[in-house]
């Protein structure tokens, strides 16, 4: 017996709940403005995109100088080639054929999964950022020659005159730009993923959009090698 | 800064799948030979979930969870979610997001393996000599306020707890090790805390009675509920609601700062203007 007739009342129609939604950091509508400062008459004339990242994540706009630092390590973190699985995948969803909106979804997927399992090697440089007072983590100095002239460049691309004092333990470029981050009013783990995972969303995509959908032949569909081997089965009775 | 490695390309090995000639691998069957015409879709479920068949009777259980779990409003949080994805006119990129949202979160199948976890860690306490369950569950309950697998938001019972206990004491499985041990736990939780237990926990329960390990949880129910997120899809791809896509400015309510001039503005004009929390109803 099937029943057909409608529901007489449940949970939802019971319980009270608002009836608007919360706007927090834009305001809806036309001239809109992003914690308060007018987008169209004000920021537009005086700050970038950068600065008004930080200004969605934090609340605030950061200083010349810290902007000025956080633009240049974006620029320094924003590349990934298609050496990565975040970039790959995008390339991937080009090559089914998806639609842009599809590839730009995987590709940020991607990006917001990298950020988010390479910033778990930072946790010790996150608690030292919390108490800079305390001893500065050895995994995240540079060893290496080619590290050290990696941060050296970044350091190089700062402006005249920023201070850190992450620039006195070797840090690396990772571990620089995040206190360059943190400097720039960043605080929570979710505000550095998400900045990372802008700054490397364009290189994703352009990657993406580079290669040609159905382009099959061209793929590597064996690299890296899969190969397969049957795992040992115990067919249920019920079903053999 | 993203490093490569600079070692040799090595192979992976996969248990999953291999594309054959004539016949394809699934999990160590042949496809055409051996589950095309002997597997279900929730047996294929369970294969690609677990990397393992179960037999009919315990499909039957996953089964009863699936039925038992559908609870598909489109006002609830999740399945909003897709509806407002899929309001732009794709199913998947709806399905495919409210999905993306249940890895990890607070309410959903990472729930049912949060409870699984516990119930996994009580049980091996019970199991320990000179503990009791009832200390062992009180210790819990004195250091967290929030436990997984209870709480029943909105209304006194979870309605489909009660549907699914009674599936399973007609599948005779309410004897068996987790079922009871959830039992006992719901019992000394209700006593503490007043709250009673949720679906979260049962499903919880009855899947590792079925030797479903705590990690593998969350994927599989997923899996179970998934047709909920396919339901809300391709309703709302059909729909396309406007009123999704842009809410009405009457619908809304603006909490945040105050008007406020910038400091790059201020030093251009030499006035200054400073932003402080406000509420505005548009």
């Amino acid at each position: 017996m099937t029943s057909s007739s409608g529901p007489t009342g449940g949970p939802l129609e019971t319980a009270k709940f608002p009836d608007q939604l919360l706007a927090r950091v834009v305001t809806p509508g036309d001239e809109p403005r992003v914690h308060g400062y007018d987008v169209q008459s004000d920021l537009v004339h005086h700050y970038d995109l950068v600065a008004l990242t930080i200004l969605y994540l934090t609340g605030e706009l950061p200083e010349p100088k810290a902007a000025a630092a956080v633009r240049a390590a974006l620029v320094f973190i924003s590349p990934i080639s298609v050496a990565h699985a975040s970039v790959h995948a995008a390339v991937l969803a080009r090559l089914c054929g998806s639609p842009p909106s599809a590839v730009f979804g995987v590709a940020a997927v991607g990006v917001a999964e990298q950020s988010r399992f390479e910033l778990d090697a930072f946790s010790d440089l996150f608690e030292w950022l919390k108490h800079p007072t305390r001893e500065y983590p050895d995994a995240q100095r540079c060893t290496t020659d080619a590290q050290r002239q990696e941060a050296e460049r970044l350091r190089r691309a700062l402006p005249a005159g920023y201070e850190l004092e992450i620039l006195n333990h070797a840090p690396t470029c990772m571990a620089l730009t995040l206190a360059i981050l943190q400097q720039a009013g960043l605080r929570r783990r979710e505000q550095f993923e998400a900045v990372l995972a802008l700054a490397r969303l364009p290189s994703a995509l352009a990657e993406a959009f580079a290669e040609r959908a159905v382009n099959f032949s061209d793929y590597p569909i064996n690299l890296p090698p899969i190969e397969y081997r049957a795992p040992d089965v115990q067919t249920p009775n019920d079903q053999r | 800064m993203s490093k490569l490695p600079m070692t040799s390309v090595e192979s992976i090995i996969t248990h999953c799948a291999h594309w054959g000639y004539d016949e394809h691998q699934y999990f160590g069957y042949r496809v055409f030979e051996e589950l095309v015409g002997h597997e279900t879709l929730t047996g294929l479920t369970a294969l690609s979930t677990l990397g393992r068949r179960l037999p009919s009777n315990e499909l039957g259980v996953l089964d009863d969870a699936a039925t038992a779990l559908t609870l598909a409003d489109p006002r609830i949080w999740p399945l909003k979610l897709t509806r407002t994805v899929a309001s732009y006119g794709g199913s998947l990129a709806g399905i495919s997001a409210g999905l993306l949202a249940q890895e990890d979160a607070r309410i959903g199948p990472w729930a049912v393996q949060r409870s699984a976890e516990l119930l996994a860690r009580w049980q091996s306490a019970a199991s320990a000599a000179g503990a009791s369950l009832e200390s062992t569950v009180g210790e819990y309950l004195a250091t967290h306020p929030f436990v997984w697998g209870f709480g029943t938001p909105y209304r006194v019972r979870d309605e489909r707890l009660v549907a699914f206990e009674q599936r399973i004491r007609l599948r005779e499985r309410d004897g068996l090790t987790f079922w009871r041990l959830f039992q006992d736990v719901a019992r000394i939780v209700h006593l503490t805390r007043k709250v009673p237990a949720n679906m979260g926990m049962a499903v919880a329960a009855a899947f590792l009675d079925l030797g479903i390990r705590p990690e593998e949880m969350g994927v599989i129910v997923t899996a179970l509920i998934s047709h909920m997120f396919m339901a809300n899809g391709v309703e709302g791809t059909q729909d396309a609601p406007a009123v999704l896509r842009c809410l009405p400015v009457s619908a809304l309510r603006y909490t945040g700062c105050a008007p406020r001039q910038s400091p790059a503005s201020r030093a251009d004009c030499g006035s200054e203007q400073t932003g402080r929390a406000v509420t505005v109803t548009e």
